[in-house]
């Protein structure tokens, strides 16, 4: 574990990815929330690369790398791009209020980060990952995979519901890194592409949606249930 | 025997490298798009031709290391795959240029249609040979993205929310499996058994199933249920499925339903399978998922208007017969699963295509709308009559031998509530699809409705040619199989000894 004057810098960072996905999936203001997910990303960045060096695996840098590109510069731009074509910058009133919502996502990730921790031996399949730093990663995976899917289901613009999903990739990512650090490169990359171009889709439709029916409510897509 | 081949990597690589070609053509004509089409996958269909002989034989076909392989099972999938993909493009050549023609951007909207027709396709009988379970989720993932912009092709209301339910839900749904899958990776990476092994391949990981965490292997599976059934629209992940079927074109539609669920259920038996003999609880879990979505299906197919929502529902239906047989892990139940997915794929491909004959000459999918089509569409008439009673499960039809060959196998490993849901589901799936046929076809022509199509031609309705040989050649199958199944008894017999090869491995 790489330590710097006493404070374990893994941890630090998984805390500031773990704050940095409740900004994202609160933050109303769309574009800011693009920006959260930016730092998110980049942060899970900096976990991978860190890794890389507690395990001395260089594949983990390439890893980081494709991150950064993907996660840190693509998806965010596409986004952003798509907050300007549309110019609505605030977020539709979501199903949960914005107080509560705060409160109930804090409690979600508490409560699953202490639950994941305590019974670590349902999700981790070996005595490696139930040891320290694997431990602490894997609950945190799950918990922004579990924030992604409440941002999911509470959320009613689609920047958001894209957000959510993003964060689900994410959490998703950072279990198989902690699981499977000795992926291959190619591999990895079949992953990390199927990523961009669904996050890309579902802008496109985003776009699709908004220019043929004016809209940007995913609750508004409701003709088929007639 | 194994032996080292390009075929299983040509069985992929001509239908994707034809996809790109036809995306980067933008402005051709709808023909040329179309030959480029029948073409690549005419070859593709030469060379799985060209696997399933060898496997025949008693090969495997292998490249890069095991991390392609091909055998019995991959045979009988891109067989389906391909042919399924050519009577499509088929029933595509005038099918969709009438459907875009008012459109401005009509040339680049079709070379999207056939580029990611291909492409589904390369995807598809990628995830068919590849032998290593991330690269399955990888490209499973993939057919789904391929498929999205079909299914909302018309880029209209309702088939831009089709999509996005589409999307976001299965995209969702199968990262689940990829949790799944990792957790089965790391669990076997530390064993003894696979030092200096490659631990992603399938064929590597049947050998130590047993081995690894029971509590892991529980929530692998269940977590690889959820996503791959999501894929194959099992009950309660298939809410995104009438609404793609319905609101795709038709022989998308006939594509979704014939062969794109069928890829999650083949993904379930490469890989639930190799945890099905140790774990007897997995097996009950199956049973019980599968016959939800029979008879939830079916129900909802019961109360549908609309043709293509109440063929859709049906899929899911049976879809879960597939799965069920699939989960028995018996030689009778896989057999009867592979037998039942070949046989849904041929008559719920010719359903789709019929109903999409109607509504084309229609202008309607609502049943409450149609009626006495049969005096203007004889031909369309007696398809679907044939794929009616074939799906009803009754003889001397294809899907009656399969259904009953499930039965025997539910009764047989000792699931007798299992067998007796199926049947009863079988009952309404006949009251269902006949009484469909009665009200599209026979009775009284609605008033409402004065076709457009009938009324140019004095009350004669020619379809082309085109659309009208894939539902002939469908037919034919359907009666065919019905009759002799043991023309397929040899790739079956295959693909379930592949299967059950998954199986013992472990044992």
């Amino acid at each position: 574990m790489p330590a710097v004057q006493g404070i374990d810098v893994l941890a630090l960072l998984m805390i500031a990815h773990l704050l940095a996905s409740l900004v994202a999936s609160e933050l109303r203001n769309l574009r800011l929330s693009a920006w959260a997910l930016v730092v998110q990303a980049f942060f899970l960045a900096c976990i991978i690369a860190s890794y890389g060096v507690v395990w001395n695996n260089p594949s983990l840098f390439i890893w980081a790398f494709v991150t950064v590109l993907t996660k840190v510069i693509i998806i965010p731009s596409l986004l952003l791009h798509h907050i300007r074509v549309t110019g609505l910058t605030m977020e539709i009133r979501p199903l949960i209020g914005l107080r509560m919502s705060v409160l109930m996502s804090v409690f979600l990730v508490v409560a699953l980060y202490w639950l994941f921790r305590t019974y670590i031996y349902f999700i981790a399949p070996t005595i490696a990952a139930m040891m320290e730093p694997a431990r602490s990663n894997l609950a945190m995976a799950f918990c922004i995979f579990s924030l992604g899917m409440y941002v999911l289901i509470t959320r009613r613009d689609v920047v958001k519901v894209v957000v959510g999903f993003v964060l689900l990739e994410n959490g998703a990512h950072l279990a198989l890194i902690t699981l499977a650090p000795t992926l291959p490169a190619t591999t990895k990359l079949g992953i990390w592409t199927n990523v961009i171009i669904a996050a890309w889709l579902l802008i496109k439709l985003a776009e699709g949606i908004y220019k043929a029916l004016g809209v940007v409510d995913t609750l508004s897509l409701s003709e088929l249930k007639r | 025997m194994v032996v080292e081949s390009l075929l299983p990597i040509l069985v992929f690589v001509i239908p994707t490298v034809c996809g790109i070609i036809s995306l980067s053509l933008r402005r051709i004509n709808s023909i040329i798009h179309g030959t480029i089409a029948v073409a690549g996958l005419l070859g593709t269909l030469c060379v799985a031709i060209l696997i399933t002989i060898e496997v025949l034989q008693g090969n495997v076909l292998t490249a890069f290391s095991n991390t392609v392989y091909a055998d019995g099972l991959s045979a009988l999938m891109e067989l389906l795959g391909c042919g399924m993909g050519i009577l499509v493009a088929i029933y595509s050549l005038r099918y969709i240029p009438v459907h875009v023609a008012h459109r401005p951007d009509a040339p680049q909207r079709l070379s999207t249609y056939y580029g990611l027709l291909l492409l589904f396709l390369g995807m598809m009988n990628w995830t068919c040979v590849t032998n290593n379970i991330v690269w399955l989720y990888v490209t499973l993932e993939a057919t789904t993205l391929a498929t999205a912009f079909l299914v909302t092709f018309y880029w209209e209301r309702r088939s831009l929310e089709a999509g996005y339910k589409y999307l976001m839900l299965v995209t969702v749904g199968v990262i689940f499996s990829l949790f799944g899958l990792v957790l089965i990776y790391a669990g076997a990476i530390e064993l003894p058994e696979m030092k200096g092994r490659d631990v992603l391949l399938i064929t590597e990981l049947s050998r130590v199933g047993p081995k690894i965490s029971y509590s892991v292997v529980l929530l692998a599976n269940a977590l690889i249920l959820a996503g791959f059934g999501a894929k194959a629209g099992l009950v309660p992940f298939h809410a995104w499925l009438p609404d793609a079927h319905a609101e795709a074109p038709a022989p998308i539609s006939a594509l979704l339903s014939g062969i794109v669920i069928k890829v999650g259920a083949y993904a379930i038996a490469r890989t639930v399978t190799i945890f099905a003999p140790q774990y007897p609880a997995v097996v009950v879990f199956v049973a019980i998922m599968a016959s939800l979505s029979m008879v939830i299906g079916i129900l909802m197919a019961l109360v549908q208007d609309d043709i293509k929502r109440m063929l859709a529902y049906s899929s899911v239906s049976q879809i879960g017969y597939v799965v069920e047989g699939l989960g028995f892990g018996t030689y009778l139940g896989i057999y009867g699963a592979l037998f039942h997915l070949m046989n849904h794929t041929i008559v719920k491909a010719l359903l789709f295509l019929t109903a999409g004959a109607v509504a084309h000459m229609t202008g309607t999918r609502k049943m409450s709308e149609l009626g006495g089509l049969v005096r203007h569409m004889p031909v369309v008439a007696v398809c679907f009559f044939i794929g009616a009673i074939a799906i009803g499960g009754l003889p001397p039809f294809n899907m009656f031998m399969s259904k009953f060959t499930l039965f025997m196998a539910a009764a047989d490993v000792g699931l007798l509530w299992a067998a007796i849901i199926a049947v009863f589901t079988g009952l309404l799936t006949v009251a269902c699809f006949l009484r469909a046929a009665a009200r599209i076809f026979w009775g009284r022509p609605c008033k409402a409705i004065q076709p457009a199509a009938v009324a140019a031609n004095g009350g004669e309705v020619h379809l082309p040619i085109s659309m009208l040989i894939p539902m002939i050649v469908l037919a034919i199958l359907t009666v065919v199989l019905g009759i002799y199944p043991g023309l397929v008894h040899p790739l079956l017999d295959n693909a379930t000894m592949c299967i059950l090869k998954i199986l013992r491995a472990g044992m």
